[in-house]
This record gives C-alpha cells, sequence and structure tokens, in this order.
C-alpha cells in the first residue's frame, strides 16, 4: 500500500461481496449452460450436464447466504436512496454520460450502486425462492410452479445485465477502484472523486482511516 | 425407407375394454418394474402415470345428462404434442422431436431438472428420485423406427389403438365420430400444433378425468422461452457492448482529468 | 417351425384406416455382433424366436419368445402377429407373460421338502426326493388298495391317494398324469375341468353329442346377435371378445346379462342385470316366448331335431318334480324319461309337431309358466328388458341370421350348472342357431388346456376321449362294451359311437400294449372301477380327506386351498395328508397348508415335496384352446435350475414306483408293470413327440384298411401312425391313447398341431390349415345343420359347408355321408344315438328340462315357480362344516364371485407378477352405492364379509355398476368378490381366499361347485 490510501471495506464485507460474486458468476455459468442447448457443452467443465445441474442447485444455497447477509449487511448504506442528493445525482447520471460541471457529491454508495446492489438483492431474492421451487416442482400446484421458471429468467436477465455495468465501473471504468474489493484501501483522491461526501463524513467523524498515517513519514505522492 | 411419415396413435376409447393390455406391453418392452399399489376403491392402479408406468387406464363412472350409466376408460399417457412444451423446455436436449414427428425421451440425456413436468399440459412426464430421470413413453421409437408398432398398440384387442401416417388416421378418427354422433370428438388434432396421439370421445373433454378441455403450451412457457431467454442475450449484450463503447468514448474516470471528460461527454 | 419372419412384429393389424406402412419385416441383415451396445429392438432381432401358445384363459392366442442366443435366457415376449385368433395382440395377462419367466424372482428352482413337523423349506435335489415319494406312494398304495368292493366285486383302486390337476399343462402331460393316476389305481381324480365347465360337458354332450364348444372364437365375427350371458367375457376371455367387437363392426348387436356391469357390459350395446342364479327363469320366458310367437326356425326344429319325437306316457313334470322322483335317494329314476318306438325300434314322430306328446309340445307346455311377470320378479330383471332380450336375440331364427352365446363359469357353477346351458342349447335349437358360422354355444373355457386335460380325462368318471369310466358292475370288456356301445334302428341315424369299442380297445392298447391281448380283455380288469352310483369328485374327494381318509394327494398346477369351495374345510383336509407331491412353476397356499395363518404347523405330520417345473413356454407341447385348436408350443428355453417339464416328474416318479414294484412286488402289480413307458427321448427327457405320436395312435401290426363303399385298400405297416380314428381297429392292431386327437399327425408322421397355414378358403376365419382342430380338423361341430336337406346353405352369405357336385365344400363336414334327403344321407348330430338334437334330456339328473330351482343359499324361502325351493336332485354334504344358511336375515346379501382380467384363477401364478399385483393389489368387494350408504360405507373402506361357514375382509369398492333388485316384492342387494388372492403373496395384506365362504353343494350332474350364488353379511371394520 502506498501512502494517500485509506481503508474503504473491512474484510467481512469482502468475503460476503466476493462469495456472492462468484456464486454469481457461477450460477450464471451454469445456468446458461441449462438455458441454451448450444451452451449445453459448459456441462463439460463439470463432467457432464447433471453435475452441471447439481453445481448450479447447491452454489445457489451458497448464494443465497451470500445474498441475505449482503443484504443486511449493506441495506442501510446501499438501500436506501437519499433526496434529494440521489435525485441530483440521477439526473446528472453520475456524471458519466455527459458532461457535468460538478458531479453531486454523494456518499458511501451512489445511487448507481444503489440500484444495483437493489437489483441484486430484489431479483437475488427471487432467484433464489424460484430457483428452491424449480428445484422442487411437485411440492407445488403446477399453476404457481409454471410462472417461477420465466421470473428465474428474468431474474437472469436483469443480474446478468447489471453484472456487466458492475464489472466495468468497477474496474476499468473507475481505475483504482478496483482495489476496494481486493485490498480493501483506496487512494483518497480517487475515493474523494467518486464518493466525496463520504469522504467528508469519514473525516468529520474522525473514522477514516489512512495508510501509515501514524508514522507520518511519507510524503504525497502517485503513482501512476 | 428415406421419407418417414409422420405417424399419429388413435386411441378410440369407444372400443376400448380397459384389459390393460396395453399398460402391462408398456412396461414388459421397456422394461419397466411394477410397484406394490393399494387397492383404495377402484380398478385404476396405480392411480396415476408413475414413471414406471407410461400408460395408464383411467376408469371412471359417468352417468349422463339421460341418466344414462356409462364406465369411461382412458388410455392417458404422452400426447407427443407438435408444439411440445416439454421438449421447449428440456434443457439437455433429452426431449426432442423424433424424425417422424413424435416426442422421444433420450434418458442419458436427462438431468433431472423436471422442467418438462411443470411445462407439460397434460401432466405426463414423471420424476424417479432413484435415478433422478424423468420418464415418459418415447412412443415405442426404437420399434415405429423400425416400422413395428408401439408395444401398446400392437398389444391391443379390440383394436382401440391404432397407428399410421398422420392424415389418414384423422381422417379415420373423424369418419369414426360421425359413425358414433351425439356427443362424440375427435381430441388432439386442434391444439399444439397438433397431437401425434389423438382420442376419439364418446362425450365432450370436460367429462373425461384429468384431460385438459384445451390443452396448450403455457403462457409462462412462451413468455420464458420465447421471449425471456432471447432477451437475456440481447440485454446482456446490449450492457456489454454499452460499457465497451462508454470505455472508448468516454475512458475510465480518474482525478485530475476532468478535462477528458468533458471531451468524452460530446 | 414355419414362421414367418416378417410376420412376427409387422404394423399390419395395428395400422388403422387400411394404410400400412412400409414394413422392414425381419431383415436380419447388418445386425451388430455385440448385443450389449444395441437398443432393445436390435437384441429381440438377433434373438432365436420360438413361438408359444398363452398359458391362461382358453382363447389359445399365440405369443413368440425371443431367447438372447449367448446367455439362453428369454429377453422378451409379445403377441404373435401371424397367430389368426390374437393377430399380436395380448390382454395384460398375456402382455405381462415375460414375468413367468425365470427373470421372476419367485419362480421355483429346486426341489423343495418339508418334513413331518417341519416349520420351513428344505431345500433338495430329484436323486433324493425320487425314491423317497416312490416309497411313500407305494406303501400307501400297497397298504390301502382295495381289491374287492363291499358287494365282491373286483374294483381294483386305491382311494387313499388324491390326484388334483391339472388343466394348465400340455396335451402330452395331461395324458401322462391320466395315464399314471389309473395305473395306480385312483379314484379319486379330478382337476380345474370339474370346477370350470364340467357342466358343460353334460349339457352340450346331452343336446348335441359332443360336449365342447361348438363354434370358435373367430367364428364370433360372423354372428348377428351376441348374446353374453354367464360371462364377462371382455375381462376374462378378452381376445374371444375381440372377434366380438369384430361382429358389432359389421353390425351385430350385442347383449350382456349379468348380475354386474362389468368391462363387458361397458362395450355391449346394452347390459341387463339379473340375480345370481335365475338363468333358467330368464332363458325359460325367452322359449316361452319364441314358442308362442313362432319365432322358431321351424324347418330346422323339425328336420334337426327331435322335436317331433312323442315321449312316452308315463312321464310326467308336477309342482317342480319330474316323474321318478325318489326324496329318500334325492335321485330320479329315468324310466319314464323316453320315446316311443315303432316296430322297427325306430321313434316315433309327430311331423305336425301337433301331438300333446310331441317333445315340442311337452316343452311348449312346460315354459307357458314361465311367464313375463314371474320371470321378472324372480330374476330382478324389468319386463322391458326382458322383452328387449327376447325380441333381439329370437330375431336370429331365420335362415340367414345367426345369434350366438358366449358364456363361461356364470352359467357352470351353479347347482342347476347342467340345467343352465341345457336351456341354451333348448333356444338355439328352436332358432337354428347351432351348427352355423356365427351361430352356436360358445362354452368359454377358463384354463389355457382344459379341453385338452378334459379329453384326456383327468376325471373321475371319464377315460381319455369321453370314453366312460368302468363302473364294478360291468366286470368284462364285453359287458362294458355292450352297455356303452349305443344301437339305433334309424337308417339315418350315422350313431357314430357304435365305434366305441375300436376307441376303448385302442385306449387300452395304448397303455398295456403287448401285456393286453384278447384273452385278457387288453388289461380292462387292472383298471380302477368306481361303485356304481358313487361319486368321486373334488368336493368328494376333500370331503373324505377331512374325514381323514386320503392319506396321499397329488396337486399339479393347482392352489386348491385358494381355489375349492368351502376352503376352511379342505384346509383341514390337507392338514390330515400323510404326503402332497406338488408340480408348479410358483409356489402356493395348498403347497404351503402347514404354514397358514392359524395353523398348528409342528403337529402337521404331513410330508411335503414340491417340485419345480418348467414354465409353458420352456417345454414343447400341445395345448387345446377353447375352440378345439390343438396347437403347438415350441421350447423357448429350459426352465431354472432344477425345473423340468410336468410330463417329466410323471415319467421319473413312474419309472421309480416301476422300479419298486418290479424289484419288490407288491399288491396289484399289473396295470403298474405292465404299463408301456416309453416316453423319453434318446437322451433321457420327456419328448412330446413321442407322447403326442402315442396319443394320436400307432399301428401295432401290418393293417389292411377297406373301404368297401369306395373299394379301396390301403396298407398301413407297424409303426406307421394312424391317419385318423377311422382307422382304429377294435382287435388290438392300434393303439391310440385318445381317439378325439387321432388324425393330429399324418400317417407319414407330419404334425398337424403344428401347422401355421394361414390360408382362409370360405373366408368365415375357419382358417383350416392352422393347427389341428379335433375332431379331424373340424372347425364349426355340426356344420351339416347349415344346409338344407339338399345340402344348400340355409345363408347364402356365409357359405360354411355345401354339397356340389357330389362333394362337400367347405368346413370339414360332420360326417362324410351325403346331406340328409339323398339315400345315402345321414342326420347332422351324428354323435346322438338318434342324429337329432335333443331337448328332452334323457340322460340328466336333474329333469329332461331345464327348470328353475334357487341356489343352495338364496334369499327366497319359497321358489315362485313350485314347491321345490333347490334343485332337488342335488347331493347334499353334510359334514360338520358343510352348514347353510338361507334367506337369513344374518346373511342378507347374495354374493357372486370370480376372476378378473389381471388375476387369473385362484391368482398362483399372477399374485407373483408384479406388473400384475400392481394393476390389482389387493383383495375387494364390489358393492352398490346404495348398500354402501345404508351401511355407511364408504368407497375404499375396509370390510368383513362373512357367510354362515366362514369370513374374510376385503377392501370396499363402492360403485354404481351394481344395482339393488326388487326380487319377489323386496329389495335384495347382490355383491361380488374376486377369487384371486390368498395369504401367502402379496405378505402386506391379511386377505384371504373368498373361499372360506362358499359352500360345499355342486351341480346336480357334475358337481361343479356353487361359486356363483350364495349368501353373505358385510360389515364395516
Amino acid at each position: 500500500m502506498k501512502k494517500g490510501y485509506v481503508q474503504v471495506t473491512d474484510s467481512y464485507e469482502r468475503i460476503i461481496h466476493w462469495t456472492m460474486a462468484i456464486s454469481c458468476l457461477l450460477l450464471c455459468l451454469t445456468g446458461l449452460g441449462m438455458m441454451f442447448q448450444s451452451f449445453n457443452f459448459i456441462g463439460y467443465l463439470f463432467g457432464g450436464l447433471k453435475n452441471l445441474k447439481l453445481v448450479h442447485n447447491f452454489t445457489g444455497l451458497i448464494f443465497a447466504v451470500s445474498l441475505l447477509m449482503a443484504i443486511r449487511m449493506w441495506w442501510k448504506e446501499a438501500g436506501v436512496f437519499v433526496f434529494p442528493e440521489d435525485m441530483d445525482w440521477i439526473r446528472a447520471a453520475g456524471g458519466y454520460l455527459w458532461h457535468v460541471d460538478k458531479v453531486p457529491e454523494t456518499g458511501k454508495y451512489n445511487p448507481g450502486q444503489k440500484a444495483f446492489f437493489l437489483v441484486v438483492a430484489v431479483f437475488g431474492v427471487i432467484m433464489i425462492i424460484t430457483g428452491l421451487i424449480m428445484w422442487f416442482p411437485t411440492a407445488l400446484p403446477v399453476a404457481l410452479v409454471r410462472w417461477m421458471y420465466p421470473l428465474h429468467v428474468l431474474g437472469f436477465v436483469a443480474i446478468f445485465t447489471f453484472f456487466f455495468v458492475h464489472l466495468y465501473l468497477g474496474t476499468i471504468g473507475n481505475p483504482g477502484s478496483v482495489q476496494a474489493m481486493f485490498s480493501g484501501w483506496m487512494d483518497k483522491k480517487v475515493l474523494t472523486m467518486l464518493h466525496p461526501k463520504w469522504v467528508k463524513e469519514m473525516e468529520h467523524e474522525g473514522k477514516l482511516v489512512a495508510w501509515g498515517e501514524e508514522k507520518k513519514s511519507d510524503a504525497h505522492g502517485h503513482s501512476a | 425407407m428415406s421419407t418417414k411419415p409422420e405417424l399419429v396413435k388413435l386411441i378410440d376409447t369407444t372400443l376400448c375394454t380397459a384389459c390393460r393390455g396395453c399398460q402391462v406391453a408398456c412396461k414388459q418392452w421397456n422394461e419397466m418394474p411394477g410397484l406394490r399399489t393399494k387397492q383404495v376403491g377402484t380398478y385404476q392402479n396405480p392411480p396415476d402415470l408413475q414413471w414406471n408406468t407410461w400408460t395408464l387406464m383411467r376408469f371412471q363412472e359417468y352417468r349422463d345428462d339421460d341418466g344414462k350409466f356409462q364406465w369411461l376408460f382412458r388410455k392417458d399417457g404422452c400426447m407427443h404434442c407438435t408444439d411440445a412444451a416439454c421438449v421447449k423446455v428440456c434443457p439437455s436436449g433429452a426431449l426432442y422431436h423424433t424424425p417422424l414427428k413424435t416426442v422421444g425421451i433420450r434418458r442419458d440425456k436427462c438431468i433431472g431438472c423436471k422442467e418438462c413436468i411443470a411445462a407439460c399440459p397434460f401432466d405426463v412426464p414423471r420424476h424417479d428420485a432413484a435415478t433422478d430421470k424423468v420418464y415418459k413413453c418415447d412412443l415405442c421409437y426404437s420399434r415405429i423406427e423400425q416400422s413395428v408398432p408401439p408395444a401398446c398398440v400392437k398389444s391391443c384387442i379390440t383394436k382401440a389403438l391404432t397407428i399410421g401416417p398422420k392424415d389418414a388416421m384423422i381422417k379415420k378418427a373423424y369418419a369414426r365420430v360421425a359413425e358414433l354422433g351425439g356427443d362424440a370428438n375427435v381430441y388432439g388434432d386442434k391444439f399444439v400444433g397438433g397431437t401425434h396421439v389423438i382420442y376419439v370421445l364418446q362425450y365432450k373433454p370436460e367429462v373425461y378425468d384429468e384431460l385438459p378441455v384445451n390443452p396448450k403450451v403455457p403462457l409462462s412457457v412462451i413468455v420464458w422461452k420465447d421471449l425471456l431467454k432471447p432477451l437475456s442475450l440481447l440485454t446482456a449484450g446490449a450492457a456489454a457492448a454499452g460499457v465497451f463503447i462508454h470505455y472508448i468514448t468516454h475512458g475510465p474516470k480518474t482525478p485530475h482529468d476532468d478535462g477528458q471528460e468533458q471531451k468524452g461527454g460530446e | 417351425m414355419n414362421i414367418s419372419r416378417r410376420g412376427f412384429l409387422k404394423m399390419s393389424g395395428a395400422v388403422g384406416g387400411g394404410v400400412a406402412l412400409s414394413s422392414l419385416g425381419f431383415n436380419l441383415g447388418p445386425a451388430r455382433a455385440y448385443a450389449d451396445e444395441l437398443n432393445k429392438m436390435n437384441r429381440v432381432r438377433i434373438a432365436k424366436q420360438s413361438t408359444t401358445i398363452c398359458c391362461y384363459c382358453s382363447c389359445g392366442c399365440g405369443l413368440v419368445c425371443s431367447t438372447d442366443k449367448a446367455t439362453n435366457k428369454i429377453i422378451n415376449i409379445e403377441g404373435d402377429a401371424d397367430h389368426p385368433i390374437n393377430e399380436g395382440a395380448l390382454c395384460a395377462k398375456g402382455a405381462g407373460f415375460f414375468q413367468m419367466t425365470e427373470a421372476n424372482e419367485h419362480r421355483l428352482r429346486k426341489v423343495l421338502y418339508r418334513g413331518p413337523g417341519g416349520t420351513a423349506w428344505e431345500e433338495k435335489d430329484w436323486e433324493w426326493a425320487l425314491p423317497r415319494m416312490a416309497r411313500l406312494i407305494k406303501d400307501t398304495r400297497d397298504k390301502n388298495f382295495i381289491k374287492r368292493n363291499a358287494k365282491g366285486e373286483l374294483v381294483n383302486r386305491c382311494e387313499a391317494i388324491g390326484h388334483y390337476g391339472s388343466s394348465n399343462v400340455d396335451n402330452e402331460e395331461c395324458w401322462l398324469i391320466t395315464t399314471v393316476a389309473r395305473a395306480l389305481g385312483v379314484v379319486y381324480m379330478d382337476h380345474q375341468a370339474r370346477v370350470c365347465h364340467s357342466p358343460s360337458v353334460g349339457a352340450l354332450a346331452e343336446s348335441f353329442g359332443r360336449g365342447s364348444m361348438t363354434n370358435h372364437y373367430i367364428d364370433m365375427q360372423n354372428a348377428d346377435v351376441i348374446l353374453i350371458m354367464g360371462s364377462n367375457m371382455a375381462e376374462n376371455h378378452p381376445m374371444g371378445f375381440r372377434w366380438v367387437t369384430k361382429a358389432q363392426e359389421r353390425g351385430a348387436k350385442v347383449i350382456h346379462v349379468d348380475p354386474r356391469y362389468t368391462r363387458t357390459s361397458a362395450r355391449c350395446d346394452f347390459h341387463v342385470p339379473l340375480r345370481s342364479g335365475t338363468d333358467i327363469a330368464f332363458l325359460g320366458g325367452m322359449i316361452s316366448y319364441i314358442i308362442e310367437n313362432k319365432k322358431y326356425f321351424k324347418e330346422y326344429v323339425l328336420n334337426y331335431t327331435h322335436a317331433s319325437f312323442i315321449v312316452d306316457e308315463s312321464f310326467y313334470f308336477k309342482d317342480g318334480l319330474f316323474s321318478g322322483y325318489d326324496a329318500k335317494k334325492r335321485k330320479y329314476s329315468k324310466d319314464t324319461w323316453v320315446y316311443e318306438y315303432d316296430a322297427n325300434g325306430v321313434p316315433r314322430r309327430d311331423m305336425t309337431l301337433t301331438h300333446p306328446r310331441t317333445v315340442f309340445q311337452i316343452m311348449r307346455k312346460h315354459y307357458s309358466r314361465y311367464t313375463l311377470d314371474k320371470v321378472s320378479s324372480i330374476t330382478g330383471v324389468s319386463k322391458e328388458n326382458l322383452l328387449k332380450v327376447y325380441e333381439i336375440y329370437s330375431a336370429t331364427g331365420v335362415p340367414d341370421k345367426a345369434g350366438t352365446e358366449c358364456y363361461a363359469l356364470g352359467w357352470t357353477q351353479h347347482t342347476v350348472g347342467v340345467e343352465n346351458i341345457r336351456a341354451m342349447t333348448l333356444v338355439q335349437m328352436l332358432l337354428g342357431n347351432v351348427g352355423i358360422a356365427g351361430g352356436g354355444i360358445n362354452a368359454m373355457r377358463g384354463e389355457p388346456n382344459v379341453q385338452g386335460s378334459t379329453d384326456h380325462a383327468i376325471l373321475y368318471h371319464i377315460l381319455p376321449g369321453y370314453l366312460k369310466t368302468p363302473p364294478a358292475s360291468l366286470d368284462t370288456l364285453d359287458k362294458y362294451l355292450k352297455k356303452y356301445t349305443p344301437v339305433s334302428h334309424d337308417p339315418k341315424s350315422a350313431n357314430y359311437y357304435s365305434n366305441y369299442p375300436k376307441f376303448m380297445v385302442s385306449l387300452l392298447k395304448a397303455w398295456f400294449d403287448k401285456a393286453g391281448t384278447k384273452d385278457n380283455d387288453f388289461g380292462y380288469s387292472w383298471l380302477p372301477k368306481m361303485d356304481d352310483g358313487k361319486h368321486y369328485s373334488t368336493m368328494h374327494m376333500f370331503d373324505r380327506m377331512y374325514e381323514g381318509k386320503i392319506k396321499g394327494f397329488f396337486c399339479i398346477g393347482a392352489d386348491n386351498a385358494v381355489s375349492s369351495p368351502n376352503a376352511g374345510k379342505v384346509r383341514k383336509g390337507l392338514e390330515k395328508l400323510d404326503w402332497l407331491i406338488g408340480e408348479n412353476i410358483f409356489d402356493n397356499e395348498t403347497y404351503q397348508f402347514w404354514r397358514a395363518p392359524g395353523v398348528d404347523t409342528k403337529n402337521i405330520k404331513t410330508e411335503v415335496f414340491l417340485l419345480p417345473a418348467s414354465a409353458s413356454m420352456e417345454k414343447e407341447g400341445s395345448i387345446s384352446n377353447s375352440g378345439r385348436w390343438v396347437q403347438w408350443k415350441e421350447k423357448a428355453c429350459d426352465g431354472p435350475d432344477q425345473c423340468i417339464p410336468v410330463g417329466e416328474i410323471e415319467i421319473k416318479i413312474m419309472q421309480a414306483v416301476k422300479d419298486l414294484y418290479a424289484k419288490e412286488g407288491g399288491v396289484h402289480p399289473e396295470p403298474i408293470l405292465n404299463l408301456y413307458w416309453d416316453y423319453l427321448d434318446k437322451d433321457g427327457h420327456f419328448s412330446a413327440t413321442k407322447t403326442a405320436q402315442r396319443i394320436n395312435g400307432v399301428f401295432l401290426e401290418d393293417t389292411v384298411i377297406e373301404d368297401k363303399a369306395k373299394g379301396t385298400k390301403v396298407v398301413f405297416k407297424k409303426g406307421q401312425l394312424v391317419p385318423g380314428f377311422g382307422n382304429l381297429q377294435a382287435d388290438g392292431k392300434t393303439a391310440c391313447g385318445n381317439w378325439c386327437i387321432s388324425g393330429s399327425y399324418t400317417a407319414d408322421g407330419i404334425n398337424k398341431m403344428k401347422s401355421r397355414g394361414k390360408e382362409d378358403p370360405t373366408g368365415l376365419g375357419l382358417f383350416p390349415n392352422w393347427s389341428f382342430a379335433w375332431p379331424v380338423g373340424r372347425r364349426i361341430l355340426y356344420n351339416r345343420c347349415s344346409v338344407d336337406l339338399n345340402g344348400k346353405p340355409y345363408n347364402p352369405k356365409r357359405n360354411l359347408l355345401e354339397w356340389k357336385d357330389g362333394k362337400w365344400v367347405g368346413d370339414v363336414p360332420d360326417g362324410p355321408w351325403p346331406p340328409q334327403a339323398e339315400k345315402e344321407g345321414k342326420y347332422p348330430f351324428i354323435m346322438q344315438r338318434d342324429g337329432l338334437g335333443a331337448f328332452f334330456g334323457q340322460g340328466m339328473a336333474d329333469g329332461p328340462l331345464p327348470e328353475h330351482y334357487e341356489p343352495l343359499e338364496g334369499p327366497l324361502t319359497k321358489n315362485p315357480f313350485s314347491s321345490q325351493l333347490i334343485n332337488p336332485a342335488i347331493e347334499i354334504f353334510e359334514g360338520e362344516m358343510d352348514k347353510i344358511e338361507r334367506a337369513s336375515e344374518k346373511f342378507p346379501y347374495v354374493i357372486t364371485t370370480y376372476s378378473c382380467t389381471e388375476h387369473w384363477c385362484s391368482g398362483a401364478l399372477t399374485r407373483w407378477q408384479s406388473w400384475l399385483l400392481e394393476a390389482q393389489p389387493e383383495q375387494y368387494i364390489e358393492m352398490s352405492d346404495v348398500l354402501a350408504k345404508e351401511k355407511s360405507i364408504k368407497n375404499g373402506e375396509r370390510v368383513k364379509v362373512s357367510s354362515v361357514r366362514g369370513s374374510v375382509t376385503a377392501v370396499a369398492m363402492v360403485t354404481q355398476r351394481l344395482k339393488p333388485f326388487t326380487i319377489e316384492g323386496k329389495t335384495v342387494h347382490q355383491v361380488g368378490m374376486p377369487f384371486n388372492y390368498g395369504w401367502l403373496f402379496p405378505k402386506d395384506t391379511k386377505d384371504d381366499t373368498t373361499n372360506f365362504l362358499t359352500p360345499t353343494v355342486g351341480c346336480a350332474n357334475t358337481f361343479c361347485p356353487e361359486y356363483k350364488a350364495f349368501m353373505v353379511n358385510v360389515e364395516k371394520l
């Protein structure tokens, strides 16, 4: 780590994020293998389509647990929009799509991130419920069971679509931000650019943990 | 045998004696076991289609509006739809349309997902927990592909079951219905693209137990397979393309270079 | 065998709408080498194919077994598409034939033995069992042999050994069984025919001359009206019903008269419910309707029946009794049931049918009492329904219409069993329906070879070929032949039984060969004789067994502990045996009587041997279906483990007994030591062919047969086969095990039973080149009735037979003589002494005309027709376990018992088969919704059913298919139960046989038990 970095996530957050992310990815992959016969070849990775199904079903359970924990953890920060600030940000599209003189300042999660979280939370829950019913389809009336399948796919459509956006914005779209989910530390400058309000809040509350602050030895520096 | 005819099996319920030769012949040919059942006050046993019972004789006591009593027999089993919901939903290609347009099943490919069970408008496929596979009639594909009648048809004593080219069988069914008169009707040729098993019924379809009056591929399956499935690829593709374009046009968002951002905003 | 490879699995027949798919047939071309890689279709194609005949009901359906050449195991069994009867189709039982193979874990595989006091089976082998069994047989026989009876007459019999079964084994095996039993001196010998169709033989032989089904299954397609009464045909003779539906397709009306609405009723034009046991009332009303409304076929009645015969003055009928009744003995003297003869000994006739003592007028008077009101009140059938049936059926009393009747055990299993059937023979003769295509009386036999086992007489009262078992009073062959060879002085009567001595002597020669000579009456005296007037039927046998008089018992292919009436008594009887020898393919309740619920196993001393037999398709041989087709079966594979054919078991047991007698001597050893016993092939196994040839008949010496009429002479060499019973000799030059079957081989040794020709020259479905049909290939009996006096067919549309240019064309004529009008012409019923159809049954035990009597146990206290409530000529068993309770409040419901499609008889074969058991898993009782409501019984609830003799549990099947009857103004409920279940298997129910309920009583003539009508109570459990 370097000077000028501040801690943005703790390990608990990161573990949950990655559990959810990996299980979700695996679910998408295995789900695709079953959804399209042209993707049946994915089954070979698992030693057959039947194993793929088992991997999908049990990964679903892991996803379900991690999602529920994630919701508990992030609900307050990412699940609630704060008006009017968030609305301003939305009107400006976070400054991603057109020029905005000053992007409205947001807290730890901007409305885009919140929206993604909500999509994952809501559709994730749908996926879990519909998935479980699909796993045991004979337990409920068939008229009900039948609608689980399109709902499951609908969830997939939403999550899968947002997944690309999330991947982009969390990595190359916002260089430096990916660190938040690896090391947990981020360049304060980047963080200030992306979440100025949060930085201010943390500073104000004295919660901001900066790299080597006690030592105060290193000068500001960039490593581009 | 270069061109295979489209085959239709006709079940003339008005000729059936419910001897259950078909029910047993099916098990014999397909090597399905008999399972222990209970007498619950009916000749119908097993009580429903099961993973080991692909063809089931249904017994039903019925008194019509004129007070005339009739014991109705109906051989139940796969209808082999042209527009087969099970084939639509089957993720692994285990259920498929054979060259004879019937619905075959490659059990080695079945992954036991049971999607077909929920999708079938006739409630036909059955899942066996021990093998985690789905079972149903395949109209004895190994036989019919060699021009040999299915086990049930061959066993039928009164020729209530017959099989032949589609047009001829439908014609035969309508001729029989005309002969029977009254409420007699042909069931199967008019929905799900036409089934490859059709009935001659003495009474209206609603009279018969477990027989859907207007079977269709469920709307949910259409929404799912015809709408959402392509949509998922479409939106995912659009999202992927969108971020790519954003990257090459806007580039990444970094501190100190607001100017570039401005540029990309055009 | 010439099985068409294309035919095995071909599409035709199954393809509808007159369109055929191109059939690949059986192209063996590029079959791949490794069977494992092939799908089932291809594995079946490269397997060995062998044809067999179904082993359940008597339809005689063909099956094809596919045997894997590498493992020699059967991998598939399905219908034989080439077979003219079933054309590839099969009912549930036939379709499940595969579960009779060794693939079924329940098959017997080893000799099983249970010693005195034993609590479980021990596995043994043949080497151990054969000498032990021979020892027991010999000891029991020697100790209990009866040389002379109480009157001092020579009887040479052993009453201490009983024998039952079987109609489920091949003809050749039946013949060996009958031979073994007679050689041992057994008189208590009987089999399923007794409890099944014995009344058919009694009735049909009385009326027409032969005891068998007159037509055959395929012929039903030719009928205009089909009356199914006394049968649940679609369920119990499913393939027969195929041809009923075929007739329906051609416009025939089909009527079902039965207490229950069944799967048969569902396919008939209409169903008429009648109370169990009232068929004679129903048919009596029909006879009266036909006569009074002049619906009868007058020319036929005049020329082909003895309606015009004049009955002796001393005959009378009064208040339910015919002349000659002895109330003490419950027997008739038949002295007054005779005709008047002219000076030449020819019966006197009144061709105007007006003489009050003509058979016609006597019959008319007798049935005039059967008014619609009375019949309706007794039977519970509405008058509208009665008239509807009478009208439709009697419309066939014209030359160009045919009506047929299909019945089975619904008519036979009554105290009036024979008379039920006789009543229908009267109807059929009045309407001119006998001997024509689409007509006749179709006695649908219940077992695969019960026709054959009856032909071969595993029965106490006859010898093979319906020859009479000698009674004690006839001590010489001469006396015997004199008594049983009928004499007719009417030149128009063929009186074919005048050849009786040829048949009898040839039979004795078949048994005793060289040891039987003219000087020793060909061994006649060695045969066991019955006491005059005594009976030795199934019920008598178990009665004696219950008294402890029977020590040893053979039970072959049967399950008496489930199937015999008053089963509680039967089981007690079995406990008193010293030894029991069973031969079967599955275990059953009879062989394990010592382990039945409530039995004190350790105190039962009986030694029990259960011998594992090969199943039907595991052996070669012939079986005879109900239509008298004697069909040859091929062997598909060996039986598993120690299994051998019943024929081989019989040969080995008898050989062991022979060896013992040869070594030690013993009582009356002649029939055993002198018995011709060369029926093994060169490998030491049972040879069905050798046995079949012995049955067919063989020339023992060079013989010249001269036909004086034709002026021909044919020379047969010693050892050549007899080409037909016309060549049999009364001087010992021929040996023939059963004259009826003679002609099943040609003189050159070609086995006609194997014939598979599909030609149908008449278009009537006779299939003259398919298998052999006795007699001499004739497909429809009495077929000379189908033509007028000049030999022209009455119905040219269904031309069965025609006299053309001095020759008969069509079916094999019933007698070669020219038409009746010609000088050399003969009457059509050639087996009758008088040559004509008999309305008046002179030989009947219970009266020459059928009369309604109530069942032994019925709901009424008074017979509305007379003061004779029950059949006055039935034998009443009065043992402590033979209780009766009629018209009692304790047992208020009429019950009938039966079988279903999915099981067969006692279920001793079918309960072990999971496919069939799955479809009909446990005991049930069918009852009307009205009764169920009255008793607060819901569908599917368990109930207790009891008669005065015992009780059983069952599941209630509440149905609209049964309805209460109004009988003599009162509501009478009818219930019904199958008799397919027993305690041994399936193991998870405690239900036991329905026959705990049934009474020990039988038909007055043939002792067929009254399973079909008695009284019970039903209570919710």
